[in-house]
Formats: structure tokens, sequence, C-alpha cells
């Protein structure tokens, strides 16, 4: 992370049950801008480029393939979640926002919408 | 009285101001200069000659400010200084606004293996960052950069020609407005950093949209063209662009902080 004085911007979503890391990653050039995390056997750097490489391979794909447009990419592993949305569409470059879950205490859909209202709201 | 004292003094010295410009050395010089400064909460500038001109201007021992002469600086209006005030959004794209040009102007810096001479102190720049960055976190930055550049330098580097595929037809092509406004802007022979310059945008950031726009054979390497529609039936289809993966450019080393990698290889300046 590079400052610290953007982390409080993302108090919203440390709220979210089952609330593990969440993170803004610049999409051009993967660049974490804030990031919360509430465990430390997370690699934030590494979840990051992760979350900006799968955002890379959808546009790419978008590019290709008549879609309208990315609007959230949900991941399920065994034991966590990911949820990746576009903070604000028609924002250049984009921003992504990275929130991981705990499987086992997070509600995907409940979760979804607070992330979507959390993105209404951080880009209003 | 032992002439050791004096000798090592004289060689400390002259590091400082000629750092050995070895094949491993260099990124763990700097990144000592660099700490030792943050470590004294220096407040002034860093000025370093010869790759790629320029200075890091420290606050309190805090990168605030950095500037190259091979990278835009960031926008005049561009200050973090009221981003409290900022909605969330605003706040986060004001902190971008600054800290990638300064981050651009460092990952130039230091791939150019540019020369540093004596820390001094100097009036900071309006435009700089009111808190600043910590070292750690600016040097695993341009570190990652680095490797990143490295991957893409066997498709396009900052100072690659370009060249726009001549097949282009505008209803098929889906890409974002900032790809789009690159795309309206390659003649022939333009680079990256041309188009970084133009748009005002980091040199870095505009590099890897150009590799997506080649991913997307909507650009190609000055001749080396791109073709309409992959490859003619019957022919071997050729490799293809390099991945890039910003996972790859992660440290290897969970938490750990990889040296610079060298000018060479890394930043692929073939000026």
């Amino acid at each position: 992370m590079i400052l610290d004085e953007a982390e409080a911007v993302l108090d919203p979503v440390a709220g979210i049950e089952g609330f593990v890391l969440g993170c803004l990653v610049d999409a051009s050039t993967g660049m974490i801008l804030a990031a919360r995390k509430d465990r430390d056997d997370i690699s934030l750097p590494t979840a990051a480029a992760g979350a900006a490489d799968i955002a890379n391979v959808l546009s790419l794909l978008a590019g290709e393939l008549p879609t309208d447009g990315l609007e959230d990419v949900m991941v399920t592993f065994r034991s966590q979640l990911y949820v990746i949305r576009l903070v604000r569409e028609d924002l250049e470059p984009q921003i992504l926002l990275l929130v991981i879950l705990d499987r086992a205490r997070a509600n995907l859909a409940m979760a979804r919408r607070e992330i979507r209202n959390f993105c209404a709201k951080f880009a209003a | 009285m032992s002439q050791t004292p004096r000798l090592r003094r004289a060689r400390q010295l002259t590091a400082s101001v000629l750092p050995v410009r070895g094949s491993d050395g260099y990124g763990n010089l700097v990144a000592a200069r660099l700490h030792k400064i943050e470590a004294a909460s220096g407040t002034g500038m860093l000025p370093f000659s010869g790759g790629g001109d320029g200075a890091i201007y420290f606050r309190d021992g805090k990168v605030v400010y950095a500037e190259s002469r091979r990278t835009p600086g960031p926008a005049a209006d561009a200050c973090t200084a009221y981003a409290d005030d900022l909605p969330p959004l605003g706040r986060i794209t004001a902190i971008r606004a600054v800290t990638e040009p300064i981050v651009d102007a460092v990952l130039e810096l230091l791939s150019a293996q540019a020369r540093h001479a004596k820390f001094r102190s100097a009036r900071l720049a309006a435009t700089g960052l009111t808190s600043g960055i910590r070292i750690d976190p600016l040097l695993t930055e341009v570190g990652r950069r680095q490797r990143l550049l490295r991957q893409l330098s066997a498709v396009v580097t900052p100072d690659t020609a370009l060249a726009r595929n001549p097949h282009l037809r505008s209803e098929s092509i889906r890409i974002t407005a900032w790809q789009w406004a690159l795309l309206i802007r390659v003649r022939h022979g333009l680079t990256p950093r041309d188009l970084a310059w133009d748009l005002g945008r980091s040199v870095f950031g505009t590099t890897t949209e150009i590799y997506r726009l080649i991913a997307l054979r909507l650009l190609s390497a000055a001749g080396h063209p791109a073709r309409a529609d992959g490859n003619p039936p019957g022919e071997i289809p050729g490799p293809g662009p390099a991945n890039m993966s910003f996972v790859r450019a992660v440290p290897v080393k969970k938490g750990g902080i990889m040296p610079l990698v060298n000018a060479g290889t890394a930043a692929g300046d073939t000026s």
C-alpha cells in the first residue's frame, strides 16, 4: 500500500459480515490505492494483483465479445469468497474494489448488495 | 593518527556521490541511501543525473514529490492538500493524481541507474503529497513495476515505436475511453512515452494500456504489423504477445522487498 491516509475510505466495507480483506486497485497499473485487512495470513499484494489480472483478462474478453461491460466478478474458493467490482464504470483509469470474505461467515448475496451500495455511495 | 577512519570517511563520501554501477549493486545502494534519509527524517531533495535527470523530494523522511526529465509530472492543479474535504472517490482520485507521477518518476530514475548527488535542502514543490510515501512501500511498488515492464519487454517497452493496425473497423472495437484516446493519437513511430507526454499520463500506465491494445491487435510495434484476422488458414500460429501478469510481478518472498531490477532488462530502454 502506498499511502496510509487512503485507508479510511474502506471503513464501510470492513463492516461486512465475514470481511477478511478489502482494497482498491488501479486496474491499469495494478497499484494498490487503499487497503484494509483483518488477517495477516493473506498476502495483500498477491490478492490485489490477482484481482487486477482477472479484470484484465475479462476486459480482453469484453473487447472480443458483445458483452455489455463488466459489473462484478465473484470467485469462490473452498474457504473464501472474492468479490471484484468496478467502482465506477465511466472512471478512467478504472479503479477496482476487491473484497475477500470468509465463506463460513459471509452471506454472498448480502455481501454483494453491500458492496454494490458501497460503490454507489463511494462514487457519488 | 591512523589513516583508517579518514579512508573510511572518504569512501563513504565517494559512495554517496558516485554510486557503484555494478549489475546488482545499484538498487541496493540507492535503497540504502533512501532509507538513510528516511531514518534521519530528512527534508530536502536528492538530485539524480545521467540516465534520467530528476530529483526525489523528502519531507521528514518521507517522499512527497519526485520528478524526472523523461516522465510527465502531475497536473498543475493536482494536490492532495485538500483531499480530506473531498468525497471518498474524489479523495482517492486526488491521491492517485499525485502519487502516480511520483512513482513513475522514481521508477524512471532508478531504472535508468541515474547517479545521485548529495542530499540537500530545497524548496518543496507545491504539488507534492501532504503526508508522503514511506520508502519501503515505494521501493516495493517500483520493483513490482520493473518486473512488469520486464514481462512486457518482449512485446513493448516505453520507447517502442508503434503502428496502428490498418485494418481497424471502428464498429467492432470495444475498449475503454483511455484506450480510445491512446488509439486515435497513435501515428507511425510514436512511442508509449510520447503518448504519455501527449496525454499527461504516467509512462508506466500508458505502456500497460498500449500492451493491452497490442494484445487486442489494434496496435503493433512498428515493423511488426498486426494481422486483421489472426493467422491465415494453413499457417502455423506464431507466438502471441507475452502474457502480462500482475501476480507474477509480486515479490516472491511473502512480505519481502525484491531488489531493484537492472535498467537494461527492466525498463527496456532502447534510447
